[in-house]
């Protein structure tokens, strides 16, 4: 019964790793379709990027014998080269990854002298170059080992040549296909990298800046960050549909949280208060730090259009004031209130 | 189509309905500017919610109806810009320039009653 059991839990445990494999590469090829990379077309473009033409398959055919015994010896040699460097120690703390990196790396030296450069050579690629984005290896890197790794591959064929001049013609052959990984490798890194960061812009623009209502008629709106042309778009386009829906009146705009302000952020937020002046709001705008309104002052930018208040404090009472409440203690209303 | 133009106490209503040709906003204006006197009014609300669209033309034209209105003794508010159009004048760099605006018709009748108060002698 237990080793049953056991059997149950290993072959479980098989098919997890395999449904993670599975995402994973599905991940990949997504990546490599986005990318338009998988198309017979892209990969002929990419050929022909790097010259790499039917004499040089010829030629890479013939050194296969000499480079396929020692693919493991390059593998580890090039993690080797990456140990040497203190950089990479991040990286290669994540064992995991390391591991099927090194596994990836032999494949791809068998590969590189396969003669097949298609889809499925380019996938593999796309696969060992999201794996590095994944675990942290910087762009260049992963270049100086990859050159350290050709350097090995060099001397290689320098042996099992018969001339120099050979040599250097196999190698020049094994180059194109090594700069055609490259190619994809650096796309794939550059790629990612790009995702992460539209992937953050993505998140920032979800913090836009809320508007709040804080009394009847009157909206808050605080600002945080930096003012672009499309977030003061956005911004514009909330606060005039905000004052629409609550009917404000009034609207104290707190600028506190905005680290620069200059000529073009002074603007928008001046078409910010116009645009809700047309609306019939008010716009109170506060926060406006010593350093800014002398930077302003000192740019020339007419702000003489806005109404400003020092501070948020202030600025809520003035449009209180203006809207007509008038705050009081409460120890204070009970003196004041009519007996 | 000519943009009707009521009459509530001393305020004029004029409620643009449909897009105006220049022609008919020319025409709405020397009906309002005219009117302004015939009826002694001390208000005028342009209701603009209707238009989609506010070119130079029509901001113009709305400027000259208020500061003629206030000439002739009435304050002008204009009401019922939608956020589209308000940002795409800002865009523009359409101003209505010193003309009063509101959200809407109670609104713009609270405006000019304490615009009435602040005048009367207290």
């Amino acid at each position: 019964m237990a080793a049953s059991g056991k059997a149950v839990l290993v072959a479980l445990n098989g098919k997890g790793v395999r449904m993670a494999n599975d995402l994973a590469s599905e991940a990949d090829n997504a990546v490599a379709q986005e990318m338009g990379l998988l198309s017979e077309q892209a990969i002929a473009r990419r050929h022909k990027a790097v010259a790499l033409g039917t004499e040089d398959l010829a030629r890479i055919a013939r050194i296969r014998e000499a480079i396929l015994p020692r693919v493991e010896e390059y593998a580890a040699a090039f993690f080797g080269y990456l140990g040497e460097l203190d950089e990479a120690r991040e990286f290669l703390r994540n064992r995991d990854a390391v591991e099927q990196a090194r596994r990836l790396k032999t494949e791809h030296l068998v590969a590189m002298v396969g003669g097949q450069y298609g889809p499925a050579y380019a996938l593999q690629r796309i696969k060992l170059g999201r794996l590095y984005s994944r675990a942290g290896l910087e762009l260049r890197l992963f270049l100086g080992a990859f050159h350290d790794l050709l350097r090995r591959l060099g001397t290689t064929l320098l042996e099992s040549a018969k001339t120099g001049e050979e040599a250097f013609q196999d190698f020049m052959s094994l180059k194109k296909v090594a700069f055609f990984d490259i190619g994809i490798i650096v796309d794939v890194m550059v790629f990612e990298r790009e995702r992460v960061i539209s992937r953050q812009q993505e998140a920032i623009r979800e913090l836009t800046t809320p508007v709040l209502q804080i009394r009847d008629r009157l909206l808050m709106l605080p600002i945080i960050g930096t003012i672009d042309t499309h977030r003061a778009r956005m911004l514009t386009e909330g606060l005039l549909h905000s004052i629409r829906a609550n009917r404000a009146k009034v609207v104290v705009m707190d600028v506190t949280g905005v680290g620069a302000v200059d000529t073009k952020v002074a603007n928008h937020l001046l078409q910010t208060v116009a645009a809700s002046r047309l609306m019939g709001a008010t716009v109170i705008v506060t926060g406006l730090s010593a350093e800014v309104s002398q930077t302003l002052v000192n740019l020339g930018v007419d702000l003489t259009a806005l109404q400003t208040i020092g501070d948020l404090q202030g600025g809520i009472e003035e449009a209180e004031r203006l809207i007509g409440y008038q705050v009081l203690r409460a120890d204070q209303r009970i003196a004041a209130l009519p007996s | 189509m000519s943009v009707p133009i009521l009459k509530q106490a001393d305020v004029l209503i004029a409620s643009i309905q449909v897009a105006q040709t220049d022609e008919e906003l020319l025409a709405l204006r020397d009906r309002l500017t005219g009117q302004v006197g015939e009826v002694r009014a001390r208000g005028v609300i342009i209701d603009v919610s209707a238009l989609d669209v506010m070119d130079s033309f029509a901001t113009r034209t709305l400027r000259s109806i208020a500061y003629s209105s206030r000439l002739r003794g009435a304050h002008t508010v204009v009401v019922g810009i939608s956020p589209e159009v308000a940002f795409a004048m800002v865009q523009l760099g359409l101003e209505l320039g010193a003309v009063s605006t509101a959200l809407d018709l109670d609104d713009a009748i609270a405006q000019l009653d304490a615009h009435r108060k602040e005048r009367a002698p207290t």
